[in-house]
């Protein structure tokens, strides 16, 4: 080829094309400032530029048999979208979405790289046993009947109670929640995921608050924000796309402000930076608000109507004086005044929080600040404000809100007597032989002293399992000890506690890892029997539903076949089900092709039980039609502008009440007034009663627009139907089925149906509480991390007294704050996220691409405590816990950390205490990168209410190796 | 015609390596080389900024300049591409580079790298468009196909531009008129409670 | 033509009005200078603009312009430099300066030494062939010659076809021809180089003892050997004082261009960009230096000076070679030796 032939090489320039032909929405469009509009589209025409569809790839390629199919990525909530190009079953390209009004197009690393995982060279192939330390080949069949029968025995003799199924959020919809189903079937509420180590506090704390424990707005509503409060969020590295939205709403004006121990790379974007002690954000929160009260910046109003109990949080407030808050925290008070001040000046304005406010064990009390904080400044339930949860996993959301928790059935039902009924109904079981399957020889320690029935009581959560097989049985609420374990989708390097977690792993009689990795949990321990590996595919290769953080439920389709020998989550459950002899009952309604649940009957069942939430307007036909036509939603609002999906909310965000006929749009804005219900207007939930010591709980003169009852009001039943004249609103047939129920119980969906025709929402219209009257801290307060570096402060705000039963566990709490571990161990630990991995690591870590970019695992090190230590950039540095853990890390020295805190990854695994565990893994399965797991170091410590583990504040010393 | 260009708004870039982790993707790009990488100055301090880099299709490239066998040419819509069976892996074009965009298979002795691999800006080479032989040796064609570079396309942020020198910049223009004469931020005159 | 003296008149010189009229200019341009110095500095001195800094960040990149490194998670040399402006540099040195010199350089150098070769011609031995010959060179010594002989020419070619190869011969054998002969001519460069060294090094060993400059070396200078002037040929031992210059500058040069080669062959050695570019320019310049030294060398040592190329090929001279170009060695040697002087045949 000569120079002359290089000339006029094709270019890819317009050859009769024609100009102003672009029915493609270019990354440019995007770009520029106005959204989802054709404002930019006409401004800048790129008359080259087409959309390249799956026919056009013909043309171009001369390939006919390119599919492009549509999936969610499966790293983080944001849920962007993902176009893959699949070429014969295989998955040969990924193009960018653009429609999607969550990410436009955008990718971070994690989600740039999804391909990877559908090529899957370091997967899990197909079942393996471990025999005398070797990993042995078997066929599923051998698997499930070797497991099953185990299983059984232990079931036998120590009840059903003895397995610990973890289930978890990366599971879609559907396979959480048959999660769920399966642990109530098998008979244990001993189930878990992720979530109880994410925003398990999050939850108990807002919904303790205003009724629902979820975002209240969204991503892209931050472009409507005046200012964003950051506080223990890395979103620069959680939740990369979603600073696309925070971004844009920066441009639009608003201050960011990020109050981190850390200069994150978020922290880097902000026009505020604020570090703070880590634990120490009640003190900074109660700081903040002493200022807005002392200056009278509370919105006055709002409180009055929406708010109940504020008065009772200022007595608390009061002592968090400007010193004192400096000397807690370590802001200055110029610093804590300027905050409160843009807080103040700028509003609408939102809090965004995610593990930094969370992990501790004092995390609900964080939480409930946070939203105290924002009541006070009339923040939620307006467009631009809010509490905006950033969640994590990809259906870390969907999991929390149908799927296995330790705690409640799907929907936040809870584990009462009434709740299991609803739940039989729905299931088409008799209560009675739901009942049955639970262990029934004796009642046990609810946590209370009073005794019931492990029917009634939460399980242990997956916080905890390691206390479930190493604590003495006698004081477990419970018949035994664990004696297997069942992990689907879940690592366990991110769980704290690594030695302790190796002996419980030691003592097992049984581990099952349903996985598409090997994880940690096959190496870690000296395991030599008894260990099985079973292929799990990812959601790549099935289908089904997802929930995003702002409670958008999105659709995936199937991008390939499962790899290898690999099965999806429900179809291990439907072969284990069947097993264990309740697969008719579990599937009664749900169609098994072969040995595949029907998805679709799936969320279907999904729809006709979880009234609580509004999980039932969401139909799959619905969900998919969404997902389908999403590129007619406007980037902001999420709402469809003209389209087949006119008025509705992207992704059906819950709660989407009624009946799918009822066609409700959805809730983009939760607690937002200004909106009729039916159109996705909302209150705060009437949850706690309808009075307390003679004072009112509900609304005050606040209430919907459009709404028949214009003042607060209690969540309907058919009882209060009747009160109010509207019974005779609902048809015979609902009649029929709502007699004698409420909202949350009534199948039929009449009882919402009418409520919201009278434009009233169903779960009632009250306060936000700032008083959680039933939780260890009816106010919340600032406590002393149990390992904390001032341990002048821990007489002054000590922890909690020790618990003999809660969660079915004795809980420690003044025995360990008792010794003062700060001279011997005087660095502060944290760890948080890399945006190349997520989660326990195995998945990204085992991506070519990812594991480039971040091959060691690290500790960062300030220059102060570097030099004391004399300790050199990548130096291999012994990072030691006060509870015996040991990790060898390479030190990077930056000013990144403060004096005196470190801060680990958590994402590595492979090794223990030094030791690369590569021969552990199966041939050809060990991940391209291992490190330490940074939980071998870190400590006891869980908050009382949800259990979530104190991650975010523990000490350590380091030394150079 | 067209020229185009790469543009990272570094007010938007957060260092989250998509842009590095799609093309890799997109091109198969083996595991010693990446054609795009973030820089990020004053880590973990005051200031810091993250700027995403690749062969910028430099309009008088010194890369083509320098290279013996002139095995660079420059496309009608300016982009910068090289023929990699005329490539001697001499390493003059990564000396040239002022932005280290050339990068090579091996680092062995007697100076033997391999044929370089770069950025094509997502337009392949001298290869038939999108047949298997460019896939094979420059990753895929997307600008024959009428798209852009995946790594802008899939920015996070949209911090990263690709396209024509002149929609990019008004584009870019439109972003510095609306962030105005906004305070700098966090950190350029400032320093918030630092300790060390 | 004096102009007429008048009286009373003042008198001037004929040449008066060119003077004047150059005067007037003086004057004139310095009365412009010194108002447009006035006027800017009194006038606009104050409306100037002072250019304010509007974009505080400009120092923050500047620095970056001029090479610092940043942090990045991909791997690999130097990859944390995001601007490295040294590169520019080196490419107009290489392409302006260096590769645009360097063929005039030598083609230059080469068309002088022939054009002294036709007009003046070789220099011829001034005696005629006795049949008596010496022994110059041994075995050993030719082979190290030739070796490293060769081994120089190979990287003179090579080298040159890397430096404008491209401008010479594209047009002649295409892209894709030349590109295979380079993609050859690169590996003969990077692996002989090395051999080229030891061949250097070994010369610089076996010669260097010889080649010790004495005070008759300086002398021989004064008539380049006798080959200036008319003057008696100056005397010379072993290695007269032009060889010496030359091995010492062989060594010199060598020594320079084959360390840089070697730096730049081996990726052990960790050469920056900024480095490999000094580094490129001295080897690049010092080897054309070198390359036209040598064809001076190279004349003298075939058509330059008759009898002069057996010395190195067969390792013998003839008695009037020896007594013309190294008169005290030829007479040492004629000490040692019994006496041989039949004439041949």
């Amino acid at each position: 080829m000569g120079k002359k032939n290089r000339a006029n090489r094709k270019t890819g320039v317009s050859k009769g094309r024609g100009a102003g032909n672009m029915d493609r929405r270019t990354f440019l469009r995007r770009s520029g400032l106005s959204l989802g509009g054709a404002a930019v589209a006409g401004m800048l025409p790129f008359s080259y530029m087409q959309k390249a569809s799956a026919r056009e790839k013909e043309k171009f390629t001369g390939q006919t048999d390119i599919e492009i199919r549509h999936t969610i990525c499966t790293h983080c909530s944001v849920g962007c979208g993902v176009l893959a190009e699949v070429q014969n079953g295989v998955w040969i390209g990924q193009e960018p979405d653009f429609d999607s009004p969550f990410n436009l197009g955008s990718h971070c690393a994690k989600g740039a790289s999804v391909r990877d995982h559908g090529l899957g060279d370091r997967r899990v192939k197909y079942p393996m046993k471990l025999v005398d330390g070797k990993w042995k080949r078997m066929s599923w069949d051998q698997a499930i009947s070797e497991i099953g029968d185990k299983l059984l025995k232990i079931r036998d003799t120590s009840g059903p109670d003895a397995v610990f199924w973890c289930g978890s959020s990366k599971a879609s919809n559907e396979g959480a929640y048959l999660q769920r189903k399966f642990a109530a079937f098998w008979g244990t509420n001993n189930c878990d995921h992720q979530a109880r180590i994410c925003h398990s506090t999050t939850v108990a704390g807002v919904a303790n608050t205003w009724g629902y424990g979820a975002m209240t707005n969204s991503y892209n509503d931050m472009h409507n924000s005046k200012a964003m409060l950051f506080i223990g969020s890395n979103a620069a590295e959680a939740h990369p796309v979603a600073m696309q939205h925070v971004l844009r709403g920066k441009e639009n004006g608003a201050v960011m402000i990020v109050v981190d121990p850390r200069f994150t790379r978020t922290a880097a974007h902000a026009d505020q930076y604020v570090r703070l002690r880590p634990g120490t954000d009640v003190a900074f929160i109660w700081g903040l608000l002493w200022h807005i009260f002392k200056n009278g910046w509370e919105d006055k109003e709002y409180i009055r109507q929406r708010v109940y109990g504020m008065d009772e949080v200022r007595p608390e407030i009061e002592k968090w004086s400007p010193d004192v808050v400096t000397d807690v925290t370590g802001v200055p008070e110029e610093q804590v005044f300027q905050v409160a001040k843009t807080m103040a000046d700028n509003r609408p304005g939102t809090i965004v929080w995610c593990m930094g406010g969370t992990q501790h064990h004092t995390g609900n009390n964080n939480t409930r600040a946070y939203c105290i904080f924002q009541l006070a400044l009339g923040n939620i339930g307006v467009s631009g404000g809010g509490a905006n949860i950033f969640r994590g996993h990809d259906n870390v959301q969907g999991a929390t809100d149908i799927g296995p928790n330790s705690h409640t059935l799907p929907g936040y039902y809870g584990l009462t007597e009434g709740a299991w009924k609803h739940w039989a109904r729905v299931w088409d079981v008799a209560y009675e032989w739901l009942k049955s399957r639970f262990d029934l020889s004796q009642q046990y320690d609810s946590g209370d002293g009073k005794p019931a029935y492990t029917m009634n009581i939460p399980g242990i959560p997956v916080s905890r399992w390691i206390d479930g097989v190493l604590e003495n049985k006698t004081n477990l609420s419970q018949k035994d000890n664990f004696r297997a374990v069942f992990f689907q989708g879940h690592a366990c390097n991110s769980q704290t506690r690594g030695p302790e977690m190796k002996q419980a792993l030691e003592k097992l009689e049984l581990v099952v890892i349903s996985d598409p990795y090997p994880t940690h949990m096959a190496v870690m321990s000296d395991r030599k029997n008894d260990t099985y590996l079973l292929p799990t595919s990812t959601q790549f290769e099935t289908y089904g539903s997802v929930t995003a953080s702002n409670r958008s439920i999105q659709w995936r389709e199937k991008v390939i076949e499962p790899l290898f020998e690999s099965l999806p989550d429900h179809v291990i459950l439907y072969k284990l089900a069947k097993k264990f002899g309740f697969a008719d009952q579990m599937f009664k309604h749900i169609k098994i092709n072969g040995e595949e649940p029907l998805i679709e009957d799936v969320l279907r069942e999904v729809n006709r039980g979880t009234w609580t939430i509004g999980y039932t307007g969401q139909s799959p036909e619905r969900i998919k039609l969404h997902t389908q036509h999403r590129g007619t939603f406007n980037t902001t609002t999420l709402k469809a502008e003209g389209g087949p999906l006119d008025g509705e909310y992207y992704g059906l965000p819950w709660p989407c009440w009624g009946p799918p006929e009822m066609k409700h749009p959805g809730t983009p804005l939760l607690y937002d007034p200004s909106l009729p219900v039916a159109q996705g207007g909302l209150t705060f939930r009437a949850r706690f009663g309808v009075e307390r010591d003679g004072v009112s709980l509900l609304a005050d003169n606040s209430y919907s627009r459009g709404s028949d009852i214009k003042d607060g009001y209690p969540e309907f039943s058919a009882d209060m139907l009747k009160q109010l004249g509207w019974w005779d609103d609902l048809t015979a047939d609902e009649k029929i089925e709502a007699e004698g129920k409420n909202w949350k119980t009534d199948l039929s969906g009449g009882i919402q149906r009418v409520a919201i025709e009278h434009g009233c929402a169903p779960f009632g219209n009250a306060k936000a509480r700032c008083v959680v009257w039933t939780f260890p801290d009816p106010v919340p307060l600032h406590r002393e991390p149990l390992y904390t570096p001032r341990y002048d402060l821990v007489s002054r705000y000590p922890t909690y007294a020790d618990r003999k039963s809660l969660w079915r566990l004795p809980n420690r709490y003044q025995s360990i704050q008792a010794t003062d571990y700060s001279r011997e161990f005087p660095i502060v630990f944290i760890s948080g996220r890399l945006v190349e991995y997520e989660g326990g690591g195995e998945e990204t870590r085992s991506n070519r691409w990812l594991a480039k970019l971040q091959p060691d695992m690290f500790a960062e090190i300030n220059p102060k405590d570097a030099n004391t230590a004399g300790i050199k950039d990548k130096d291999w540095v012994w990072l030691e816990g006060p509870e015996g853990g040991r990790i060898k890390v390479r030190a990077m020295v930056t000013r990144r950390v403060m004096p005196g805190v470190t801060w680990t990854p958590f994402h590595f695994g492979g090794w223990f205490q030094g030791k690369d565990l590569v021969d552990r893994y199966p041939e050809g399965t060990a991940p391209y990168v291992r490190g330490e797991a940074c939980n071998t170091a870190t400590t006891y410590g869980y908050d009382p209410v949800t259990q979530m583990q104190e991650t975010k504040a523990t000490l350590c010393r380091i030394q150079r190796a | 015609m067209a020229r185009m260009k790469f543009l990272c708004d570094v007010e938007r870039c957060i260092e989250c390596n998509g842009c590095v982790t799609a093309c890799n993707s997109e091109h198969d790009v083996p595991w010693g080389i990446n054609r795009r990488r973030v820089v990020t100055f004053n880590d973990g301090e005051a200031g810091e900024k993250s700027i995403s880099v690749a062969c910028m299709h430099c309009t008088d490239a010194p890369c083509a300049a320098v290279c013996p066998v002139d095995c660079f040419y420059t496309t009608d819509d300016g982009i910068v591409l090289h023929d990699k069976d005329l490539c001697i892996g001499c390493g003059y074009c990564f000396y040239a580079c002022p932005f280290g965009a050339p990068q090579y298979p091996q680092e062995s002795a007697f100076g033997m790298r391999g044929k370089m691999d770069k950025c094509t800006f997502c337009a392949g080479g001298p290869p038939q468009d999108n047949s298997q032989a460019e896939f094979e040796q420059y990753g895929r064609n997307r600008i024959a196909e009428g798209k852009l570079p995946l790594c802008a396309e899939m920015c996070a942020t949209k911090a990263l531009l690709a396209g024509d020198g002149e929609l990019i910049s008004g584009i870019y223009r439109e972003r510095v008129m609306k962030r105005d004469s906004r305070p700098d931020t966090w950190g350029w005159q400032k320093a918030y409670n630092f300790k060390s | 033509m004096t102009a007429p003296a008048i009286k009373g008149s003042f008198k001037v010189s004929e040449d008066w009005r060119p003077r004047a009229i150059l005067l007037m200019l003086m004057i004139a341009m310095a009365t412009l200078m010194i108002s447009g110095w006035i006027l800017h500095e009194g006038v606009f001195a104050s409306d100037t603009p002072q250019i304010k800094t509007t974009n505080p960040r400009a120092s923050f990149w500047r620095t970056v312009r001029e090479g610092q490194a940043g942090v990045t998670t991909v791997q690999g040399r130097e990859r944390t430099v995001l601007i490295q402006s040294g590169g520019e540099n080196w490419r107009r040195v290489r392409n302006l300066f260096l590769a645009r010199i360097s063929p005039w350089l030598l083609g230059g150098v080469f068309f002088v030494i022939l054009f002294f070769f036709f007009v003046h011609g070789p220099d011829k031995l001034k005696d005629a062939p006795s049949g008596e010959t010496l022994n110059r060179w041994s075995l050993p010594h030719r082979l190290l010659h030739w070796y490293t002989a060769l081994l120089f020419i190979l990287m003179a070619l090579t080298g040159l076809s890397m430096l404008f190869g491209r401008a010479v011969l594209i047009p002649v054998l295409g892209h894709h021809g030349f590109s295979g002969y380079l993609g050859m001519a690169i590996k003969i460069h990077n692996y002989g180089g090395p051999f080229f060294v030891a061949g250097l090094l070994i010369e610089i060993l076996a010669w260097f003892k010889p080649n010790i400059p004495e005070k008759i070396d300086f002398d021989w200078f004064k008539s380049l050997g006798g080959m200036i002037g008319k003057g008696p040929r100056p005397h010379a031992g072993r290695i007269n004082g032009g060889s010496k210059a030359w091995f010492w500058f062989t060594v010199l040069a060598g020594l320079i261009v084959g360390t840089t080669g070697l730096l730049m062959d081996f990726p052990e050695f960790g050469l920056s960009r900024g480095m490999f570019q000094v580094v490129h320019i001295i080897h690049a310049v010092i080897a054309v230096i070198f390359m036209t030294g040598s064809l001076g060398h190279i004349y003298l040592g075939s058509i330059g000076a008759e009898g002069t190329f057996e010395s190195m090929w067969s390792g013998k001279v003839s008695a009037q070679w020896a007594e013309q170009h190294n008169d005290l060695w030829y007479a040492e040697s004629m000490k040692a030796k019994p006496a041989q002087s039949e004439p041949a045949g």
